[in-house]
């Protein structure tokens, strides 16, 4: 298949959806039922990478990409799934105009703790899957008053965490 | 905070987007960190308007966010590099797993490796939860008003399954209406 219409296609599949995987459905029409250019087998493997890795879930975009067209098909895949983003500048210019009013400070404050509130919930899936023992538990724990309470990095949590994981299932 | 140079933006946007595993939400939650807490380049009303628009964006949400939270803080060189330093890094090892995907997916020292980034990711999550709503908790007023606010769509998410895009909306016309105390 030719790059720049796969790209398109892709285009099309991540501007009508609004999350990560929300494009699926389009993904899976045009590309395995209409055009037959790809396997569900595929597309399950793509959206499994696209999901287990660290980054955005809409990443198995690129995974489709490389499926149907190696390399540059892959970089097809992120074009299409960046393009869309740079919507939101004049977006936020044309809102941002209207940020000093009280009101629409008020207003945005409250989206503050809106999205404190989703994401609560969207941690709950994760919490379920991670809690499968003490081990767990306590790294849950130890990020979070590590995050909260000192000023280590980030990353440095992530990696300790992943590091400690491997570390227990090696010497176990 | 002066600006920081478009290399230590990068930076932080390689280091966040591309070590943190679970979707948008906790690389937010993570930026949100960096960004508002640790650097402070932006506050919590910039940071609340990235994280809105987000998700009336088209595409992927948090792609939108880092291009958004880059453009806030340096400009258009800054949403260049929140959206492609956020991707491109993690789109490779993308194109990695499918190469690999039948070998590392039985193996358990990866898995356990993974499992245990997604716990502290959990940790992560909720410490971001803090940070967004400490500076609203305060007075009764302003204690019932974060309350129900955050309560309200945590529970809009989780028990009713309604999607983001309309609690944020709902969220907002309550900011609207119940205006935050004065000492805020």
């Amino acid at each position: 298949m030719n790059v720049f219409v796969l790209y398109l296609l892709l285009l099309k599949a991540v501007c009508t959806s609004f999350s990560g995987m929300a494009s699926l459905p389009m993904v899976r029409n045009d590309f395995v039922v209409t055009r037959h250019i790809l396997t569900d087998r595929q597309l399950n493997t793509a959206v499994v990478t696209g999901r287990t890795g660290p980054g955005p879930n809409g990443l198995y975009v690129v995974s489709v990409g490389y499926f149907v067209a190696g390399l540059p098909g892959a970089a097809a895949g992120l074009l299409a799934l960046v393009t869309p983003a740079f919507l939101i500048i004049p977006m936020m210019r044309w809102v941002g105009d209207y940020a000093k009013i009280p009101r629409v400070r008020s207003a945005i404050r409250a989206v503050v703790l809106a999205s404190a509130g989703l994401l609560i919930a969207s941690s709950i899936p994760l919490a379920q899957d991670a809690v499968t023992g003490p081990l767990a538990v306590a790294i849950i724990i130890v990020s979070f008053l590590a995050l909260t309470f000192t000023d280590v990095e980030s990353w440095l949590v992530m990696i300790a965490a992943a590091a400690l994981g491997v570390g227990v299932k090696l010497f176990s | 905070m002066a600006a920081p140079t478009l290399a230590r933006l990068t930076g932080v946007f390689l280091r966040v987007g591309n070590t943190t595993f679970g979707g948008g939400p906790p690389i937010m939650a993570a930026l949100q960190r960096e960004f508002v807490e640790r650097e402070k380049w932006l506050s919590q009303e910039d940071y609340a308007l990235a994280f809105s628009l987000a998700r009336v964006t088209p595409g992927t949400n948090v792609i939108a966010f880092c291009a958004a939270t880059g453009a806030q803080i340096l400009g258009i060189r800054g949403a260049l590099a929140g959206a492609f330093t956020e991707t491109v890094p993690s789109a490779a090892l993308a194109v990695l797993m499918t190469q690999g995907y039948e070998s590392w997916r039985t193996n358990p020292v990866v898995l356990a490796g993974v499992a245990a980034t997604i716990a502290a990711v959990v940790g992560m999550m909720w410490s971001a939860v803090w940070w967004l709503v400490a500076p609203h908790w305060g007075g009764v007023h302003g204690s019932i008003r974060t309350v129900a606010i955050t309560g309200g769509a945590f529970l809009a998410l989780w028990k009713l399954g309604m999607s983001p895009l309309p609690i944020i909306g709902i969220a907002a016309l309550a900011g609207l209406l119940w205006k935050e105390p004065a000492k805020q």
